[in-house]
């Protein structure tokens, strides 16, 4: 049974380095971290299966074993929870045949009763058994008939085959969001330590012992928690998959784009892996400062929103005319307005609200810019959401955007044409947004077919959070870049900067341009680009909230 | 006559405490135990040369000098009687025969540990023991034994009694605070070490029902008394629990040093072996088995059978005759620990199964040459790979039987037609995806 305290030690960028010998060859490495990730800041990479940085160690699967020196000479020990002393001795699968025999070994093990099933096994191709077999064993099985593997499951869900052969546990259903393969489970763990340690809710554990022990829920008790997925990520094997995504793409053919999640002020770092032109799931990347290995399900199925029911079109009154008129019809307005108001907002970049900006530069006094959010503010849950549902309001912050939609409603009468880019202020709060249909003119740039669409005159399609390249800032003040992934849903959608610099004839070429705009609005972005603000982010001087 | 230390009383009634007074019983809870320091107890104990009667026979003395003194946390005494090992049986008696001698050594064990709270955590099918432990605890509550300062002494000590749930594992220590805590008998990975941080995060000292109950004697009769019972290296005497193929099965307590068919043909003992003998496994189901010559060889200690390359273990000696299969009976211990394995460390978890697997197939008559090689190297490939020793104790036996019985095995693989068949079969079929 793992300790719940038995949290690894992690290298940090002030980690004691200290000499050990790895192999015969000294090497530099953090002071008490453990071997698992001490060998990997050198290059070498070791075996395992229940090790995850992110959960306390279990030491259960023991296939990264090494050779380190203790006081009867080399013996193997589990790397995950031998930490670095200086001038230790460690011997890993390079140079040690006990080492190789020992890892050969454990994967004969792990397989004994596993199932091969990979051609129908959701996780075949992102599956830690699969690149242990390849990398540790690659023997054929000793395995025969006569003796029989022994399938894993709960004597409630054992599944006989068409020849009558007992296949283990098949297909149960956990709860609403995950299904367990109980004779794909090789007993890591993770998933009982990710729910209790990480999620703070212990619905998993381990039924039974030996190789008749399965994963399983509490009696008449289903898994069913806001971070349940992420057992999902965890789970080395195909054990547990998302109902989600259950049998709708092989993992290989998935292309991938790193970015921000879109749904929350902390910015989880996420990647978005798409197929065909299509989304098809979203998988949290790991950030040690943010989100470290897990976001929250509504995060996860944000993706789900990205086909449904978007706005590709221009819509002038209730009859759709194209992009490019709309964008024309757009600049017209905004130009022979009296007083012009216009809306910035967090759910979009920095580079988006800098084109905002850029365009009331040029109009000058005839235009004001307001931001904010009606949206419900919740708590932190520690984990992977901050409760804001606003990602980007730092950013607004930092442009030196108003929190000052109140405001807007209180001078409603002042202004002839509102402009609303990206922020649904009609489905945040309908009561409030109800009193700016005062203002004549209202014309929404908006990915989806909102209630703020609904009460435009004029609204304009423009591309969603997972097509646009871009930065946003999170509630810690870490700058965090967006990629586009190639999943347009019709080919003419432009970024929302673009549309502005379009109709306010900006002349931006690409989100640099705004980005440099962006720049000289804020000076702790000035040296910063997108290559340094890189994959994991930068925090920012001084924009914490 | 040999000097009984810890099983004197059997026989007399002394579950009941007015008896265990009069045999002389308790007499320890006064100046002869609170006089001492706790460095004069424990190294009274060292001086004893008692070692731990739970099977791995690490010094006593030794094991109490790990725990911290004067730590900020409570020190737990743990009592383990849990025992699960085949064949082993005499903490079940000696608890039922005389369990205030278990109450008064662990008086003396919390004195030099400056222990508040101790558990005794008994296997959870000796419904019995549990009682007698319970009775025995009120009347000792009652007499002022137990609970807020001991006769005067102004030590105070309260022992709980733990039912586990069933499971062998449950006999290494950390499963057992694990499950005393109340989670899932697993062990923990190590270190910390009980002694350190053991049962809710504080030192922890757990020792044997056995062990404990040799505390009296030597407080009474000094530690050179007692070491010089036995061996130089193995002191004082050893109560074993018999079975198999003798006359007179049981429970006895010997020196140690005892020759090993000394012990079986004596009269005073188990009286001769029924039959011819075959083997002997000497200190419970995982000890490495020993056969007829090995048998005349071995005197019941640690070092002795340490040369025999077997083990002491918890002192259950199971003796068996020409007509019992050695195939048949290491199938039934393959079988013991594939079930009793609790699943943690992949090694033991799924290879105890598969060697168990291989054994029936075997045992069926659908052996293939190779088979035996192939357990036996399951056996070395989940041996020292593992966090507890219970994968050790599989492979002990594999490595024993066949090792000694080869030929057993080999005229029964030879009994299938096919044996001879390559290793997967021709008629592969469809469907089955292994």
């Amino acid at each position: 049974m793992s300790n719940s305290y038995n949290w690894p030690v992690l290298p940090t960028s002030d980690s004691k380095l200290v000499t050990i010998v790895v192999d015969g060859v000294e090497a530099q490495v953090p002071e008490g971290t453990n071997l698992v990730e001490a060998l990997k800041t050198i290059g070498i990479e070791t075996p395992h299966f229940c090790y995850h940085p992110d959960l306390p160690v279990a030491g259960n699967c023991r296939q990264c074993m090494v050779e380190t020196e203790g006081p009867r000479g080399m013996a193997l020990s589990i790397a995950c929870y031998t930490p670095v002393r200086a001038g230790m001795k460690v011997a890993t699968d390079k140079s040690s045949d006990k080492v190789r025999t020992a890892r050969k070994a454990v994967m004969e093990f792990q397989l004994a009763n596993h199932p091969l099933d990979c051609p129908i096994c959701d996780k075949a191709g992102e599956c830690t058994l699969q690149e242990n077999y390849m990398a540790a064993d690659r023997q054929p099985s000793r395995m025969r008939e006569e003796i029989g593997k022994r399938y894993k499951g709960s004597p409630d869900h054992r599944h006989l085959d068409s020849k009558g052969q007992d296949r283990g546990g098949k297909h149960v259903d956990l709860g609403p969001a995950v299904v367990l393969d109980e004779e794909r489970c090789i007993l890591c763990d993770r998933c009982v330590r990710f729910m209790r340690d990480v999620a703070g809710s212990e619905q998993l554990y381990i039924a039974s012992r030996g190789d008749h022990s399965f994963i399983s829920t509490f009696p008449d008790q289903p898994l069913d928690h806001e971070y349940d997925l992420n057992v999902t990520d965890v789970c080395p094997v195909g054990a547990l998959t998302g109902k989600h995504f259950r049998f709708q793409q092989r993992v290989w053919l998935l292309g991938k784009t790193e970015t921000v999640d879109p749904t929350d002020g902390l910015g989880a770092n996420i990647t978005v892996e798409h197929h065909d032109g299509h989304a098809w799931r979203i998988m949290p990347r790991r950030n040690p400062e943010v989100n470290k290995s897990w976001i929250a399900n509504s995060s996860r199925l944000a993706y789900l929103r990205l086909s449904e029911d978007r706005l590709t079109a221009g819509l002038f009154g209730r009859s759709e005319v194209p992009l490019a008129q709309a964008v024309s019809r757009l600049g017209e307005l905004v130009r022979g307005a009296r007083k012009v108001a216009l809306v910035a907002s967090g759910h979009l970049t920095l580079e988006d609200n800098a084109a905002l900006l850029a365009w009331a530069q040029i109009l000058g006094p005839r235009a004001e810019v307001f931001g904010g959010s009606w949206l419900w503010v919740g708590s932190p849950d520690g984990i992977a959401r901050s409760g804001d549902p606003v990602p980007n309001r730092n950013g607004l912050k930092l442009l030196g955007i108003p929190d000052s939609l109140d405001e807007l409603r209180a001078r409603v009468g002042e202004f002839d044409v509102l402009v609303v880019v990206g922020n649904d202020l009609w489905t945040a709060n309908a009561s409030k947004a109800a009193s700016l249909e005062k203002i004549p003119e209202r014309i929404a740039l908006s990915s989806w077919s909102d209630a703020t669409v609904q009460a435009s005159t004029l609204a304009i399609g423009i591309r969603a959070w997972a097509e646009v390249r871009g930065t946003m800032v999170n509630v810690a003040g870490r700058i965090q870049l967006l990629n586009a992934a190639p999943i347009l849903p019709s080919p003419d959608l432009e970024p929302a900067w673009q549309v502005l610099s379009a109709a306010g004839k900006l002349g931006w070429t690409s989100e640099l341009d705004a980005f440099r705009f962006a720049q000289s609005r804020i000076p702790s972005l000035v040296g910063l680009t997108y290559r340094t603000i890189g994959p994991q982010g930068r925090n920012l001087a001084g924009a914490a909230t | 006559m040999a000097t009984l230390t810890v099983t004197q009383n059997f026989g007399k009634g002394a579950a009941d405490i007015s008896v265990y007074r009069s045999l002389g019983g308790y007499a320890s809870l006064g100046p002869r135990l609170f006089d001492l320091s706790q460095f004069e107890l424990i190294d009274l104990v060292t001086r004893s040369g008692l070692r731990g009667r739970g099977g791995a026979g690490f010094p006593t003395g030794m094991k109490w000098s790990f725990v911290p003194r004067n730590t900020p946390k409570p020190v737990y005494l743990v009592v383990n009687a849990d025992e699960g090992e085949p064949g082993t049986f005499k903490d079940h008696v000696l608890m039922l025969e005389d369990p205030h001698r278990l109450i008064e050594g662990m008086i003396a064990c919390g004195w030099a540990l400056g222990v508040r709270t101790a558990y005794i955590y008994v296997r959870g099918e000796f419904l019995k023991a549990i009682e007698t432990l319970n009775a025995a605890l009120k009347q000792a509550y009652e007499a002022g034994i137990l609970g807020e300062n001991i006769l005067g002494s102004g030590y105070s000590l309260d022992i709980y009694v733990h039912r586990g749930a069933g499971a062998y594992i449950c006999g290494e220590e950390t499963a057992l605070i694990n499950s005393l805590e109340g989670y899932k008998g697993q062990p923990r990975l190590k270190p910390p070490f009980p002694a350190v941080s053991g049962a809710w995060a504080s030192p922890t000292c757990v020792n044997n029902v056995e062990t404990l109950m040799a505390l009296p004697w030597i407080l009474e009769h000094g530690p050179a008394a007692y070491s010089a019972l036995g061996t130089p290296k193995s002191g004082g005497t050893k109560v074993f629990s018999v079975s198999g193929d003798v006359k007179r099965p049981g429970v006895y307590e010997i020196p140690l040093g005892t020759p090993l068919l000394e012990f079986l043909e004596s009269p005073e003992w188990c009286q001769g072996v029924l039959g011819t003998l075959k083997g002997v496994i000497p200190g419970g189901s995982s000890s490495p088995v020993l056969t007829a010559e090995e048998s005349a060889k071995a005197n019941m200690d640690y070092e002795s059978l340490a040369s025999l390359k077997s083990m002491l273990g918890s002192g259950a000696v199971i003796a068996f005759n020409d007509t019992r299969s050695a195939v048949g009976m290491l199938a039934s211990l393959t079988r013991f620990y594939a079930h009793e394995s609790c699943g943690q460390c992949t090694p033991c978890r799924e290879g105890t199964g598969y060697a168990d697997r291989i054994l029936k197939a075997i045992v069926r008559g659908e052996g293939r040459d190779g088979d035996l090689d192939t357990m036996l190297d399951l056996a070395a490939n989940f041996s020292y790979t593992t966090i507890c020793p219970l994968a050790i104790a599989d492979a002990w036996p594999i490595e024993n039987f066949i090792g000694k019985f080869r030929s057993e095995f080999d005229a029964l693989l030879a009994s299938n037609a096919g044996h001879a068949d390559s290793r997967v079969t021709s008629d592969f079929r469809p469907g089955a995806f292994w």
